[in-house]
């Protein structure tokens, strides 16, 4: 379970990222964060393992409180709670499975990850979690000969790898194109409910949201404007997001028909 | 009065831009420093003609050098020790170097105290030259091999750190902000998200490295630091430049072999 208390973030700057948030999202739920550039829907997700500090404010991750983790126990934290990138993230210039025996890190002794001589049980996780997404055969390819979909499939089997509890994407398809990006949400919401893991994805555009959301968390300026589920989120709510009428620029598909 | 051009008129370039002060200060002060200098360590061509017609043994020796050092005996024990030096200088240097620029980096060392201590080690060893490190160490432990091999370490250290470190500045961080969102460790982030981008360019590092170091150690043995350079150095001593031209030449076709064999990998690497 994930708790936000009040909670607020400042960066360096001045800038005021989320202002006195507090949402509860429990296990196994699917959120989607929506918002406007810059409305905070980074910021809220790398908050969840830590890689954004609050700067006031309490957050609860699976009955820890995050402000007050030691390395140590932040990198506990941080084994639990799988993440998926816009950009992928994939150190291109090595093979899919040793990108996914990443996820296996938390658990595999660092003399072992220096030799590179992973455990086979640590391995046969890796495995799974590319049958998962359906890209075993890909296992021994380098990761920057596969398409974008295909890479986003292996950071999805990355995190999977992790046995997570929690998974967070940030904006997983904004580099796809529009069925690719089906594709990928697709395994996404499937995971989550074969598995039960508790997911957070921030998405750009609201047709994809209300697709696959069963609950939609609406940001704006770092200030929390809609949580409901997807169904609710009409055209007025659209407004209070974004500040202004539904246009094709927000939509995936009519914007892919232009 | 002109060649008429086909088409329409050429657009106007902008002005041209008037050269910087900078340049044109840097310039003068270059040749005027080169003037300079030649005055003051007494160089004259007129000195090189008139040398290079007087009767010369070393200039003899070269047009008639003494092939048979290719095969010589007590050459080869010499030629050895400098392939030796060259080899484990290298290994032991390039080796440490890796983690040494890794830890000088942001990302790589999250403390700013000891990443400056190690920055400056860096600068300190990189402003060393390859003979001066022999000196020293030929000072410290006194002639032979021993001192070459230090001097070729540091010196390696020096050369692929540097190097290295150059390359990590431009990776990608992405795979670094991934791992270290699975709860990886730092040694475990470094080996899986940083290595991987940079091995190629730091294997190609490390072989241009041992080019180096060989032709670098032919001159640690000129004051006293083992291998072939010891060798060169006894013929000089003796006047004996057939045999040292011999020697000289049976080197040069080494040291030719071994970069295009490095030259042609390095290619294969990047
Ligand atoms: N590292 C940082 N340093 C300073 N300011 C930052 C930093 N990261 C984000 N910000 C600022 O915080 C605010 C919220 O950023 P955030 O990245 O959370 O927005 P977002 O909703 O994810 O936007 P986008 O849709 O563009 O990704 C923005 O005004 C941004 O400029
Ligand atoms: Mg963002």
């Amino acid at each position: 379970m994930i708790r936000f208390e009040d909670a607020s973030v400042t960066y360096p700057g001045g800038v005021l990222a989320l202002r006195d948030l507090s949402i509860e999202v429990d296990a196994g739920e699917f959120v989607v964060i929506v918002g406007l550039s810059g409305a905070g829907k980074s910021t809220l997700i790398r908050a969840v393992n830590g890689l954004v500090p609050l700067t006031s404010g309490k957050l609860q991750v699976n009955g820890r409180e995050v402000t007050e983790l030691s390395r140590a126990g932040m990198r506990e934290l941080r084994s639990e709670v799988g993440m998926i990138f816009q950009g992928f993230n994939l150190v291109e210039r090595t093979t899919v499975l040793n990108n996914v025996l990443m996820g296996r890190l938390h658990r595999v002794p660092t003399w072992r990850t220096l030799l590179g001589m992973y455990p086979k049980a640590d391995i046969d996780i890796a495995a799974r979690a590319l049958g998962q997404v359906e890209i075993i055969e890909k296992a021994y390819t380098r990761a920057s000969d596969l398409s974008g979909g295909q890479r986003q499939r292996v950071g999805i089997a990355r995190a999977l790898a992790q046995e997570p509890s929690i998974v967070l994407a940030d904006e997983p398809v904004a580099s796809l194109d529009p069925p690719t990006s089906h594709v990928v949400m697709r395994y996404l919401q499937q995971i989550s409910r074969d598995l039960g893991i508790t997911t957070i994805v921030n998405l750009h555009f609201l047709d994809l949201a209300t697709a696959y959301a069963d609950r939609i968390i609406g940001l704006r300026d770092g200030m929390l404007v809609f949580d409901g589920p997807g169904s609710a989120c009409d055209a007025q709510v659209f407004e209070d997001i974004y500040g202004r009428s539904l246009t094709a620029d927000d939509t995936m598909h009519k914007q892919a028909a232009l | 009065m002109t060649v008429p051009t086909v088409g329409i008129q050429a657009p106007n370039l902008p002005p041209k831009p008037r050269p910087s002060l900078f340049a044109i200060g840097g310039t003068l002060a270059a040749i005027a420093m080169t003037i300079v200098t030649a005055r003051s360590v007494g160089f004259s061509f007129g000195g090189i003609v008139t040398n290079l017609g007087r009767k010369n043994s070393v200039i003899e020796g070269l047009l008639s050098p003494d092939w048979g050092q290719i095969w010589s005996r007590r050459s080869r024990a010499p030629f050895i020790e400098t392939f030796q030096l060259a080899v484990l200088g290298t290994a032991t240097g390039s080796l440490l170097s890796l983690p040494l620029a890794l830890w000088s980096t942001r990302f790589g060392n999250p403390n700013p105290f000891t990443r400056g201590i190690l920055r400056g080690f860096n600068n300190v060893i990189r402003s060393i030259p390859d003979l001066l490190w022999a000196l020293l160490f030929v000072s410290a432990v006194g002639i032979g091999a021993l001192p070459g091999l230090l001097a070729l370490f540091f010196f390696s250290l020096a050369v692929t750190t540097k190097l290295t470190s150059d390359t990590l500045d431009g990776i990608d961080m992405g795979p670094i902000e991934a791992a270290n969102a699975t709860g990886a460790n730092l040694s475990q982030m470094l080996r899986t998200a940083v290595v991987p981008q940079i091995l190629p360019a730091y294997s190609s590092f490390v072989l241009y490295n041992f080019e180096i170091n060989l032709r670098a150690s032919a001159v640690l043995g000129l004051v006293g630091a083992g291998g072939i350079g010891n060798r060169i150095e006894f013929f000089r001593g003796r006047g004996e430049w057939e045999e040292l031209w011999g020697l000289v030449f049976m080197f040069f076709l080494v040291v030719f072999v071994v970069e295009r064999i490095s030259v042609t990998l390095r290619r294969r690497l990047i």
